[in-house]
Parts: structure tokens; C-alpha cells; sequence
């Protein structure tokens, strides 16, 4: 079992709002990163769609992100 | 056991050209199936237009139950002149085939059909005569639950002159290929036309020296498909629709993710959502125990709406592996198809401002409803 799971909502908004390229992000990640994360999708996140595309880290609810968030939150918390 | 006609073809342009100088015309009717397949002088677009203008007028014509006399001659009164040949000319073949499985088939100058029966290809029985200075050949016969039928056009019979034959296949050699390759798997019409146009394609080296066409046709059982779309207005009907879709009868489809999350909880089931883009514009399918497909909600329907829209009966299904190419594929091969629709607004959607023809499923379930309805599905819609 990896330490960090990912989740990133695939639902219609965060669809639109670019959940594709976060996707893509993520297998870009520097090896040292994505080997410690378990990727998953979900179909709704927290129920914020409007803050799309939303992603969950360890737990905790990110709104509104794109693929540089995404990194800079991967990096800042990964254990 | 309720049976249905099912029909496929193929048409490959000479190589080099953009469109086949061969086409195919299938008009379902609640009664009847019409096939008709013609095959213009020449290839590129002078042959697509003759053939194209030849299988209109004749499908449109037998759709209305004119006598043959009158169809030929409207046919040769109607089509323009090559320049190059001086004559105006395209072959015609069609068929009717009614709901007592009586088939009539009749050839004008086109290969005689191929009917497969017993793990054989046998020739029809014919009957011949003359009509506008034409020969014409005509088959009326009883259509049995396993037999197949196959018509083809020229480049098919031709397949391989000057390539790996001196004189191309001929009847005899497609017949052997048929034989062959429907002996094998009898119950696979579609995946056996492509295996065969495969062959006549390697025959040709690659490189087709004419516009090609096969059709093939059989009987089959019916195929129902259940579709679930949307939560219900009533929150106490999320359970009633999970156990109806579960309970139904033949395959079952889950479009939209608040659906499929509804279905998962009710049913007590894991949902697994996918991971894979097959197409950066779909969102990816999920998995589910004792469902075919679960797919995103309406960008998903979208696109299986303009799918279905580009869509002519005979026609072999999409390819593609993203969810809208699923979904299309197992509504064209389902005879009929019921949806059961939930008219709940999907609050996540109310703050992306979508464009009103978008955003409201119900518009556009109704449509896919019309497009299934214009190739002769049966179809059937529950709302909730």
C-alpha cells in the first residue's frame, strides 16, 4: 500500500475545468513523487463543483487547481 | 424467440480515390428490411454520384411498392450521361425481405448473391428475363434462421487481377473465402465482413484496383439494452431504480457519475472509476459488477448524439474505446432499447453556465431517442 493517495474528480465540471490535465500531470511528476502516490478518480468530490477541478490529497479537499497547484501541493505534503 | 434481420456492409474506394463509386441504401420498415446496392460506372465521385442516385431512386421507389418496370425506367430516364463513355450506367441490386422471412432478390448486371447454408455458399436459383432492354435476374426463396446472405459488388469478384491473380477470385474464389471464414463463426456477421474485406484487400496488395463492396445479412435473437440516466426527482425512487435496472432483462448501461455513485450505494456495490482518457473530450468509464458501461453524464450523451446523427442503417458501428464509442456501439447493436431517466438538476452543473441545449438531459435523451428511432430500434423511456 502507498503512503499518499491521490484522488482528482473526473465529474462533468471538473472534466471541463481541466481534470484531463491534471490527470496527465500527475504521470509527469518526478519519479521520486509518483512512485510514492496511489492515483485514483472519483466522480464527485465534496459537492464543491463549482470551485472545479477539485482534487484530494491525504485527506484533505483542494478546489480549483491546475496542473502547477497540484505539483507545488504534491510536493509540500507528500510523506 | 423474437428474431430480427441484421445487415452489415463494407465499402472500400479504389485506392488513390476519396469516396467508393459503390453504395449501399438499407430502409428498416416495421414489416420489411430493403437492401439495395448499386455500383456506378467508372470510381471517384462520377461512380459515387451514379450509384448514389441509382440506390436512392430504387430504394425510394420500392419503398413505395412501384412495380420493377417503373423503377428501371425512371432509373435510366433519370441518370446523367458520362461524357467519357457516352452512357449513363450503374448495376443495381436489391432485395426485400418481409416479415415471413420471404425474401425476393433481383440483379441487374451485379455478381450473383452468395447464400450461406448448411457450412456451405451455394448459388440462388434464378429466374431470368428481360425488362427495358435490360437482363434481369430474379430469387424469391424462404430465408432460414441460420442462413447468411452476401452480396457483393464487381471489385469484389475482381479482387487480385493484376496483383496476385491473373484473373482476380472470381465467383468460385470468394465463395470459398465466405464459406471459410462464416464456417468458423457463424454467430459474428460484423467481425466476419471485416475479416473479409481484409482478404479481398490483401488479394488486391493492398491496393484496391476498384471500389469494393460486401453486405451480409442474417437472422439473429433481439438484443435489449437498459439504460439508467440521472438521480430521480424523488430521492425515495433511488432505490426502486437501482434494484428495476439490476433486475432487467439484457445489458445495462450507467451514464452519469452521481447515477452510477446512486446505483453503487443502493445496490451495495464498489464502483471503481476509471482512470484512462481514450479521448481528451470524454471523461473516463468506471467499472461496476453486473454492468457494461458506466460513463460520464452529458458530455458523454452529447457526443453520443452526434454519433448517432452521423449514423447510416448497415453501417459498421464506431470504433474507439472512450465511452461515447461504447455507448454508441451497444445502442446499434441492441434491437431495443429502454431508458430509464431521472429528472433531477444536477446542482454541480448550475454553476458551469452551460449552454441550455447541453445542459438539460432530458432534451437530449429524447433525441438520441429520435436518432434510435430513425434506424428502427425500438425504443422506450421511463421518467422519474
Amino acid at each position: 500500500m502507498k503512503k499518499n493517495i491521490l484522488k482528482i474528480c473526473i465529474g462533468t465540471p471538473c472534466h471541463l475545468m481541466g481534470a484531463a490535465d491534471l490527470l496527465e500531470s500527475v504521470e509527469r511528476l518526478e519519479p521520486e513523487l509518483r512512485e510514492k502516490i496511489e492515483l485514483k478518480t472519483s466522480h464527485c468530490i465534496d459537492n464543491c463543483c463549482d470551485q472545479a477541478p477539485v482534487a484530494e490529497f491525504n485527506g484533505k479537499v483542494y478546489q480549483d487547481l491546475n496542473p502547477e497547484k497540484l505539483h507545488k501541493l504534491i510536493s509540500k505534503n507528500i510523506r | 424467440m423474437e428474431l430480427v434481420f441484421e445487415e452489415f456492409y463494407r465499402s472500400i474506394p479504389k485506392a488513390g480515390e476519396e469516396v467508393c463509386g459503390d453504395n449501399v441504401e438499407i430502409i428498416k420498415k416495421e414489416n420489411k428490411t430493403i437492401v439495395v446496392l448499386s455500383d456506378g460506372l467508372g470510381s471517384g465521385i462520377k461512380a459515387n454520384i451514379l450509384s448514389t442516385l441509382t440506390s436512392k431512386i430504387a430504394s425510394g421507389l420500392l419503398d413505395k411498392e412501384l412495380a420493377l418496370k417503373e423503377i428501371l425506367s425512371t432509373i435510366l430516364a433519370t441518370l446523367p450521361v458520362c461524357e467519357v463513355r457516352g452512357i449513363a450506367y450503374a448495376t443495381l441490386a436489391f432485395l426485400i425481405i418481409d416479415q415471413n422471412q420471404q425474401l425476393r432478390l433481383i440483379e441487374i448486371d451485379s455478381p450473383t448473391a452468395f447464400l450461406f447454408r448448411n457450412d456451405e455458399v451455394k448459388k440462388l436459383d434464378y429466374r431470368e428475363f428481360e425488362l427495358e432492354g435490360k437482363k434481369i435476374r430474379e430469387a424469391n426463396f424462404k430465408f432460414q434462421r441460420q442462413d447468411q446472405l452476401f452480396l457483393v459488388s464487381d471489385g469484389v469478384t475482381h479482387a487480385g487481377i493484376g496483383g496476385l491473380l491473373n484473373f482476380g477470385l472470381g465467383w468460385d474464389g470468394v465463395a470459398r473465402e465466405i464459406q471459410r471464414i462464416v464456417k468458423k463463426n457463424q454467430n459474428d456477421l460484423k467481425s466476419n465482413i471485416n475479416k473479409l474485406v481484409k482478404i479481398f484487400h490483401t488479394f488486391y496488395g493492398d491496393q484496391a484496383g476498384d471500389d469494393y463492396t460486401i453486405i451480409g445479412m442474417r437472422y439473429r435473437k433481439k438484443r435489449k439494452l437498459n439504460i439508467w440516466s440521472g438521480p430521480p426527482l424523488q430521492k425515495k425512487d433511488d432505490n426502486y431504480l437501482a434494484q428495476k435496472i439490476s433486475a432487467a432483462e439484457g445489458k445495462k448501461i450507467i451514464c452519469g457519475g452521481t447515477t452510477a455513485q446512486i446505483a453503487a450505494r443502493e445496490l451495495n456495490k464498489e464502483l471503481k472509476p476509471g482512470l484512462k482518457y481514450h479521448d481528451k473530450d470524454i471523461p473516463p468509464t468506471s467499472k461496476m459488477e453486473g454492468f457494461e458501461l458506466l460513463t460520464e453524464g452529458l458530455l458523454t450523451l452529447n457526443k453520443v448524439l452526434s454519433l448517432l446523427k452521423e449514423y447510416k442503417p448497415g453501417q459498421i458501428p464506431v470504433a474507439g474505446k472512450d465511452g461515447a464509442s461504447r455507448f454508441t456501439r451497444l445502442l446499434l447493436e441492441s434491437d431495443s432499447v429502454k431508458f430509464f431517466v431521472g429528472r433531477a438538476v444536477n446542482e454541480s452543473h448550475q454553476s458551469l453556465n452551460l449552454p441550455i441545449d447541453l445542459g438539460i438531459r432530458s432534451q437530449i435523451i429524447s433525441q438520441i431517442a429520435e436518432q434510435l428511432r430513425r434506424i428502427k430500434k425500438e425504443v422506450e423511456i421511463e421518467w422519474f
